[in-house]
């Protein structure tokens, strides 16, 4: 019996554990793998196999019973899976309904979550902005959460290592604060957007600008890519179906698949994460708790190294729960901020409007991106009323419309010979940073437990007067803009959506200099279980504007080589 | 399995037409794949009629061919809330009283030429608080709503996708300036 027990032991014990399958984790496994470290990585969710479980990704417009709409009833039902926009009759199989998995909202947070393998990396927007020290310095400058233990330099290399590997279309647009990458050829703006970034020179020199977003798509290099079994991005635009191409990175088609090529990796689905185990005598974890999701019945596995991406709430969530003697408030939680200094980033407001210029013009053919616009506010120096700043998307569209007021044979022939041409349609949108405060937060509810006996996370986070004064700002500004550029027919708008719809969670297991204010180092070791990592959303010591996800991936591959490091010392 | 159910069984699994006995209607029976409606069969043939004269089969089917009528259908019954359900049913039943009110005939009994103005007409029509003018608000909302979809499930159908203009999953590069004057596309006589 005893030698039963020892065997069982030795086989469920590894060199690494990652603790989630998407975007970040699987970098963390990808990078373990490559250095022959035998890797669990566990996802609470079912398997998702590239290609052979997308279900909708080759299915056509008229195979969908509603069009794309969701049902009335599910609607009714998950009002906040609902609000998310890629939440449509061909997706709507790799969201989180809301009755699936309850959680308390004290204020308000529309929380977005994708529980499969590869978790969001297979419906995220694949927006990739690197940071620059304009970003890292932030806290530090103004005055806000606390330094960040890195900076640009520090980073750099990671952002360069995973953009070549994952594969991230782009220009060169030399912007101080939006460092150039390892791009592969980017992606063209129309006719309107080239107007709108030369009438943004025009009118600002060169402190505005306009650029085609760099996006995680393969335009370019398709031998490298091939050895990952991924093709050039076809531009259907159907990304979050899942893509047959691999065209787009997510971990499903790229770093899963690259892992398990190793030998080296073990992907044990359904299996939700209890806690982390903390042994007392050796001051250190030693594996992790899981709950199989189908059987319910609790596991243990065991290795040197945890790294928890459960994605930024989940992972504040499994810290929390994992208490000891020595931690009774939650791994590595001496200072009591764990779940504190959550932030996210503030996407209310939204700028539309024509463009009678330009008409003889249109479009054809589909691209993956739109035009970003960098953030232009405070940053080489404090200059407005709010900390921080926003950056934009932006995009202009033109396309044959039908005329629709008859009836009979005048409606159809118009609708199968389109050719009614409407002014170009231009529309922004803002990513405002949010300053991180203690006040808002995550915790475990005390008494509400989910039907795998898991506390339900609490969430009690809100906007505050910096970010109203961003989103009268970008408002402002973005319809100067758009008035000095011709634009006509200018509409804003604030949606007063609630955090979270954004998708950009961020924080609660800050990184920081010192142990009395954060809970990471600057590799991110939990200052009080150096072998416990969090390279996810949760590390966040500030938001900035970017798309966050390049940031976790680089985050993620930096620390696993870390880890790596230390083990051989 | 007894006849009775037998028959349903095949009437539910080829498309609403099982015939439920219902006291709402008295005489007619409701259609039961369209749970959230009180359609009956006549009703539904109404509808038809509607979208074929929306959208009426010349040289390429027109809506009746497809069956569009259904689409509507499912699309009200299943992507519309409670309040806009009830309009639309109450527009559907008040539109043949209207047009014969109004023109003496049956919807069926007018000519082509006679069914379009009146379709135009009653997508026009305008209400206010009178018992009257509601009726009138929800003829105008279920006949821009049957529209509406008629145009939507006529053009996202597999006949117009596959055979008229067919759809690609792959569209192409990305071009961000083509001049207009150059698109030639072949014109499609419906």
């Amino acid at each position: 019996m005893a030698n039963l027990n020892i065997k069982s032991k030795q086989d469920r014990t590894y060199q690494a554990i990652v603790i989630g399958s998407g975007i970040s984790g699987a970098w963390a496994a990808k990078e373990f793998c490559d250095l022959g470290v035998k890797t669990l990585m566990l996802e609470r969710g079912r398997n998702v196999e590239h290609i052979k479980d997308y279900p909708t990704t080759n299915m056509l417009p008229y195979e969908f019973p509603h069009r794309g709409q969701i049902p009335e009833d599910i609607k009714k039902e998950n009002p906040v899976i609902s609000r998310c926009y890629a939440f449509r009759e061909d997706a709507m199989h790799f969201f989180v309904k809301d009755t699936e998995h309850p959680y308390v909202q004290e204020k308000p947070f529309d929380w977005i979550r994708g529980y499969q393998v590869g978790g969001k990396s297979l419906l995220w927007a694949r927006q990739v902005q690197r940071w620059s020290d304009f970003d890292f310095e932030g806290p530090a400058r103004d005055g806000f959460a606390v330094d960040w233990p890195i900076r640009y330099k520090d980073i750099a290399p990671w952002y360069s290592h995973v953009e070549k590997f994952a594969g991230v279309s782009g220009n060169r647009d030399g912007i101080p604060h939006l460092p150039d990458g390892e791009f592969l050829p980017g992606y063209e703006l129309n006719v309107v957007e080239k107007h709108f970034a030369e009438q943004l020179k025009k009118h600002y020199g060169n402190d505005r600008h306009m650029i085609s977003a760099r996006c995680a798509h393969i335009n370019g290099n398709l031998d490298f890519y091939a050895q990952q079994g991924r093709a050039k991005c076809q531009n259907r635009n159907l990304c979050q179906r899942g893509c047959p191409f691999g065209g787009y990175f997510s971990s499903n088609s790229s770093t899963i698949p690259w892992a398990l090529k190793t030998g080296n990796l073990t992907l044990r689905s359904d299996s939700v994460v209890h806690s982390i185990i903390y042994d007392e005598e050796k001051g250190k974890a030693t594996g992790v708790r899981i709950i199989d999701r189908l059987t319910k019945e609790m596991e243990e596995f065991y290795a040197d190294v945890i790294f928890v991406n459960a994605a930024a709430l989940n992972t504040n969530a499994i810290l929390l729960n994992s208490t000891s003697n020595r931690f009774p408030n939650g791994l590595g939680n001496d200072n009591g901020l764990l779940g504190k200094y959550v932030a996210f980033h503030n996407y209310r407001a939204r700028v539309s409007g024509e463009y009678e210029g330009h008409s003889e013009y249109t479009t054809s053919g589909g691209r993956p991106t739109s035009g970003y616009f960098p953030r232009f506010r405070n940053v080489y120096k404090q200059e407005t009323d709010f900390l921080r700043g926003y950056a934009a998307g932006f995009s202009a569209s033109r396309g044959a419309g039908a005329d629709t007021s008859g009836v009979g044979m005048d409606l159809k022939n118009s609708l199968l010979n389109p050719d009614q041409y409407g002014p170009w349609r231009v529309g922004s949108h803002m990513m405002g940073e949010t300053i991180p405060k203690e006040s808002n937060y995550v915790a475990l509810d005390p008494n509400l437990k989910d039907e795998w006996g898991m506390p339900l996370l609490k969430i009690s986070v809100d906007y505050d007067d910096n970010d109203e004064k961003m989103v009268k700002d970008y408002i402002e500004q973005m319809t100067e803009m758009f008035t000095k550029a011709g634009f006509t027919h200018i509409r804003s708008s604030d949606s007063k959506q609630a955090p979270g719809l954004d998708i950009h969670e961020m924080g609660g297991v800050r990184m920081g200099k010192d142990p009395k204010t954060s809970l990471l180092n600057a590799h991110h070791q939990l200052h009080a279980v150096p072998n416990v990592y969090v390279t996810d959303g949760a590390s966040m010591t500030s938001t900035a504007t970017q798309n966050p996800s390049l940031t976790y991936m680089a985050f993620a591959a930096r620390a696993a080589h870390h880890a790596v490091a230390e083990s051989k010392k | 399995m007894n006849r009775r159910h037998a028959l349903r069984h095949i009437a539910l699994i080829s498309g609403g037409l099982a015939l439920i006995p219902s006291c709402d209607f008295g005489k007619e029976d409701i259609l039961t794949a369209y749970d959230k409606l009180q359609i009956t069969p006549s009703l539904k043939k109404l509808l038809a009629s509607i979208s074929d004269t929306i959208i009426p089969a010349g040289e390429i089917k027109g809506a009746l061919d497809l069956e569009v009528h259904d689409f509507i259908l499912v699309m009200v019954n299943d992507c519309f809330n409670e309040e806009n359900q009830k309009k639309f049913s109450q527009g559907l039943q008040s539109f043949s009283s209207y047009i014969k009110e109004s023109s003496g005939k049956a919807f069926d009994q007018l000519t082509t030429k006679e069914k379009e103005a009146m379709v135009l007409e009653t997508a026009q029509l305008k209400g206010d608080d009178s018992e009257e003018g509601r009726t009138k608000e929800s003829i105008a909302y279920f006949v821009n709503t049957a529209k509406r979809f008629t145009i939507q499930g006529y053009m996202a159908s597999e006949y117009i996708q596959t055979e008229v203009v067919p759809y690609s999953l792959i569209p192409g590069e990305y071009n961000g300036a083509v001049l207009i004057s150059d698109l030639q596309k072949p014109r499609v006589n419906g």
